[in-house]
């Protein structure tokens, strides 16, 4: 229904059904079936709906804002924006990946495009690119709506406090929400609790839309996201406080005849406070303050059309962002040490991205998508530029980079088949860390790292292909693969002629470019139906990455497997999964990496939706870590251990 | 900007001069040493400009200060009024009194700074640059020597100064004036010596308070205690270098990379560049070696793996 709102995203959305390459996840509690969702509804966290998708890994430093990995990229690899907005973290430590700026009320799904065929508004995602599709209840709906969102949790006392409402008429419409969720420390499998994992936040949301005319729309959106006390168990310090304020004014005129569908411009802006904390934990040796802050201003336009053949988007995107961050250190009685770890670097960054779907006779389909962009970066802070320089003598304090990315996708579907191969190109710009991020400190490896002013844009040719069989409405069976071949990989190296600044790590890396680097994803899945209540879904994943000289990259996950049963009877809907991973043969031991155990656990889940009055009523309970198994993934940073049994109960209302 | 500020200063000038034809005795225009028709003991009207606004950057030390045959002010400066331990920049200017302006030629001799130590009642000097000499030749009237002061007035001891100075003919000069000599705060120790055999040598940091957070240019001087103690210790005539190694104490002793050693330049002062990488305490541990490559002080390695020689620095 939300979709009919916005209408250009149809494209998209029609393709999630049918290519590999493209994975949605509902996050709202009322959408149509046989969509993937978190067992927990609505009520989930965002962290917790990225995990349905494909392809998408989490890292976690914490129960809080964990890091969404794709296709075993990270952050640095991969495109987020909310709404086609960019939006980047103010944290140095990666504490705060910007999904964590967003709350289940505020989307409408999570919708991720796998590779280099990215949406129009992502740069340098060679892993991936996730769009937030915020929510609108939009225009001409049931006139007044509301939803009540109440969750618990056993494992952190986590409570999920949520409502919003909404009004709609033929030329307005307007919703918004509230929530809350505030967690005390969990406890890892085996009883014990895992100190400094505690969270709160809130958040508040609201949009409207106005028809200027009947295919006039003008749409505001306001989110204001505030973490507090939130513990990282992972690191060495907690955050006293993540805020955020995400706004944007769309304008979009829409056609209903010739070729053209819609054209869109949107300008926006968000900002992001992001302050550590230290003075919780015990034993510091060093107390230190280490504030970050990132603001973005952009605009977009674009402009979509089709015929029988075609469908066509053209979108022109300008962002503005600025990164600062900074440390202060206090040693006990001695004069505060001062250092600028992010030198307020000013980026500049504009593209211009196509992207067609042709149908081919046959059922055959060829997506096709490309982009350039140019970027423009600015060192701002002079001490921070002049720190850097004492490193790399001969830098600038201003740089300019242009990366590109084309990609094409082919699919055809005879009786009972679904064949695709794609390949593409596709190139990223340094992140502000790799290029002058200054002494940031990865609990990871124990490693300072220095950023590199003089790396080259990392670039990749990706090869994905995929097979599915459906000899039966109730059985499928499908193999997918990609592989991506880097040059100029970018990643830290040793630097063994300088020395640490963080006391007890073990030295410094500095960001370099390797010759080249693979990383290959493979998954094999199996759908099964027998009966008409019960589905068996399974799913292997396996993936390898290797650098220039054959060694295992860090982070790359070991074989997984999901296989779970799904009952449905009436309005009940049940569910038992098993989860594990293989024991972690290949990890990055050259990069730091220590090996992970292999793991398994039960989750079970069930589901009940019953009418009261014509409100819905959907009630969900659950048992995840059944066996209350002690366990950390390859993903768990610094190997912290996951929840263990954690019960929990939630129940959405719709009024 | 320069040129414009200087016309706006001729303009007010000239008006001044016009106005007061009448009585010569009245200046008018009461900024030291702007004079349109260029003094021969001194300098242009863009020198003198130069001058003024140097000395606006550095403070009045009172107790140096004195007149000559009563028609010349002498001014000692230094870069807060006051001295400390360690090294300190000295600059003297001469002004006439009838007309303030600024005069070029004059010599300051015999520049002595002696500690009385009240214990021993014992005295001697200390560290001392050779002498005072125009340093930039846009301000020609400004005068610059230094002095690296052993201790700090206390209980133990005071400082007296003394100095000659020659202006156009005319001699003066101040004797035995007590100053008081501040101690540098905690983290700052700029002044360390060391011993090759019965010589004593010192190494004074020069200005590390100018440094800031990259890369910087380190100067430092090595003085020779004289015989007897009471003359002025003098640059010490053997070539040096001094090996840097920067330390954070409070930081488990990081460091940064690419110092370069203090080398000896041709104005007798060594200089060599330190990087470093964050503000807060340095500990900047020094190895000496003489001109064949032999280590003469520093350079032992103590508990903590870094020579016993060292300065601190706050940044």
């Amino acid at each position: 229904m939300i979709i009919l709102a916005l209408s250009i995203l149809l494209s998209t959305d029609t393709l999630a059904t049918s290519s590999h390459t493209i994975d949605e996840v509902v996050v709202v509690s009322m959408a149509g079936e046989g969509r993937k969702r978190s067992a927990k509804g609505q009520v989930a966290s965002i962290d917790e709906h990225l995990a349905e998708l494909n392809h998408v890994n989490l890292v976690r430093r914490g129960s809080y804002a964990w890091e969404p990995v794709v296709n075993n990229m990270a952050t640095e690899r991969v495109s987020t924006t909310i709404d086609g907005m960019k939006i980047f973290y103010a944290c140095t430590d990666k504490m705060d990946p910007v999904t964590s700026y967003v709350e289940s009320s505020n989307l409408q799904s999570i919708l991720l495009n796998s590779g280099l065929n990215g949406n129009p508004q992502s740069t340098g995602n060679i892993g991936g690119s996730l769009d937030l599709k915020l929510r609108r209840i939009g225009f001409n709906q049931p006139t007044r709506w509301a939803n009540v969102d109440v969750g618990y949790e056993t494992n952190g006392h986590l409570q999920v406090y949520g409502a919003d409402v909404a009004v709609s008429s033929q030329r307005f419409y307007t919703n918004g929400g509230f929530f809350f969720r505030h967690a005390d420390n969990y406890k890892e499998g085996g009883g014990r609790e895992v100190q400094f994992s505690q969270f709160q936040k809130v958040n508040a949301f609201v949009n409207a839309g106005v028809k200027l005319a009947e295919r006039d729309v003008l749409e505001g959106t306001f989110i204001f996201d505030r973490a507090t006390d939130v513990g990282y168990p992972a690191l060495n310090m907690d955050v006293a406080k993540a805020e955020a304020f995400i706004t944007s004014l769309s304008y979009k005129h829409q056609w209903t005849e010739g070729f053209l569908n819609s054209w869109e411009t949107k300008a926006y802006y968000n900002h992001i406070t992001h302050i550590m904390d230290d003075t919780k934990r015990p034993d510091v040796e060093i107390h230190m303050d280490m504030p970050g802050k990132s603001w973005t201003s952009g605009l977009y336009s674009l402009i979509s059309a089709s015929n029988a053949r075609h469908e066509a988007q053209m979108n022109y995107d300008l962002y503005y962002n600025r990164l600062f961050a900074d440390m202060t250190m206090y040693p006990g009685g001695a004069a505060p040490m001062y250092m600028v770890t992010w030198p307020d670097v000013g980026t500049l960054n504009t593209g211009l991205a196509l992207t067609d779907l042709v149908s081919l006779p046959h059922q055959q389909t060829v997506r096709v998508s490309a982009k350039i962009a140019q970027q423009w970066q600015k060192l701002n802070n002079q001490e921070g530029y002049h720190a850097l320089r004492v490193f790399f003598p001969g830098m600038k304090d201003s740089y300019m980079q242009t990366t590109g990315r084309i990609a094409a996708n082919y699919t055809w579907q005879p009786s009972h088949w679904q064949l695709s191969f794609g390949m593409g190109w596709g190139s990223r710009a340094p992140t502000v860390t790799e290029a002058y991020g200054y002494y940031l400190n990865n609990t990871f490896d124990q490693y300072d790292y220095i950023g590199n002013p003089r790396l080259k844009n990392e670039s990749a040719v990706e090869v994905n292909g995929a097979t599915k069989w459906l000899p039966s409405p109730r059985l499928t069976l499908s193999v997918e693969g990609n592989a991506f071949f880097f040059s100029n990989y970018i990643i830290g190296q040793f630097e063994t002629r300088l020395s640490a600044m963080t006391v007890d790590a073990e030295g410094v890396k500095v960001y370099g470019n390797l010759n080249h680097a693979t990383i290959v994803n493979t998954s094999l899945t199996a759908h099964w139906q027998p009966l008409p209540w019960l589905t068996w879904n399974n799913r292997l994943n396996y993936a390898v990455g290797h650098d220039d000289e054959g060694d295992p990259l860090p982070l790359i996950s070991p074989f997984t497997y999901t296989s779970s049963l799904t009952f449905a009877y009436k309005r009940l809907q049940g569910k038992v999964e098993l989860r594990g991973n293989s024991k972690q043969v290949d990890y990055g031991k050259k990069y730091g990496e220590t090996a992970t155990p292999a793991w398994a656990i039960g989750n079970i889940s069930a589901q009940y939706t019953l009418s009261i009055h014509e409100h819905d009523l959907t009630l969900r309970a659950g048992v995840e870590n059944l066996f209350d198994k002690r366990y950390t993934t390859y993903s768990d940073w610094c190997d912290i251990p996951q929840k263990g049994r954690n019960i929990y109960v939630n129940i959405s209302v719709q009024l | 900007m320069n040129k414009k500020v200087l016309i706006l200063f001729l303009a007010i000038a000239s008006l001044g001069l016009v106005s007061c034809n009448s009585n010569d005795d009245e200046t008018g225009i009461v900024i030291d040493g702007i004079d349109l028709t260029s003094d021969v003991d001194c300098c242009s009207a863009e020198e003198a400009l130069q001058v003024y606004r140097f000395i606006q950057t550095v403070h009045i030390i009172p107790e140096l200060r004195t007149e000559v045959d009563g028609k010349y002010d002498v001014w000692a400066y230094s870069k807060t009024g006051t001295l400390h331990r360690g090294y300190n920049d000295l600059y003297f200017v001469v002004t006439k009194k009838k007309t303030s302006n600024y005069v070029k030629n004059f010599d300051i001799k015999n520049f002595t700074p002696l500690m009385h130590m009240v214990k021993t009642d014992m005295w001697h000097s200390t560290p001392v640059g050779g002498s005072f000499e125009v340093f930039d030749t846009t301000r020609p009237a400004v005068k610059r020597g230094w002095v690296s002061l052993l201790m700090n007035t206390s209980d133990a001891g005071n400082w007296q100064f003394s100095y000659d100075i020659e202006v156009l003919g005319s001699k003066g000069g101040v004797t035995s004036k007590t100053i008081n000599v501040e101690a540098l705060p905690e983290g700052q120790d700029w002044l360390k010596n060391f011993k090759v055999g019965d010589d004593t040598y010192f190494l004074s940091l020069v200005n590390p308070s100018d440094w800031k957070t990259g890369t910087n240019t380190i100067q430092a001087y090595i003085s020779k205690k004289s015989t007897p103690a009471t003359t002025p210790y003098a640059l010490a005539t053997e070539t040096f270098t001094i090996e840097i190694d920067p330390r954070m104490p409070d930081m488990g002793n990081h460091t940064s990379p690419d110092n370069v050693a203090l080398t000896k330049q041709q104005d007798g002062s060594y200089t060599g560049t330190i990087n470093l990488t964050m503000t807060g305490l340095w500990r900047i541990h020094l190895t000496v070696k003489d001109s064949k490559g032999n280590v003469v002080a520093g350079g032992d390695k103590l508990k903590d793996g870094f020579s016993s020689l060292y300065w601190d620095i706050t940044l």
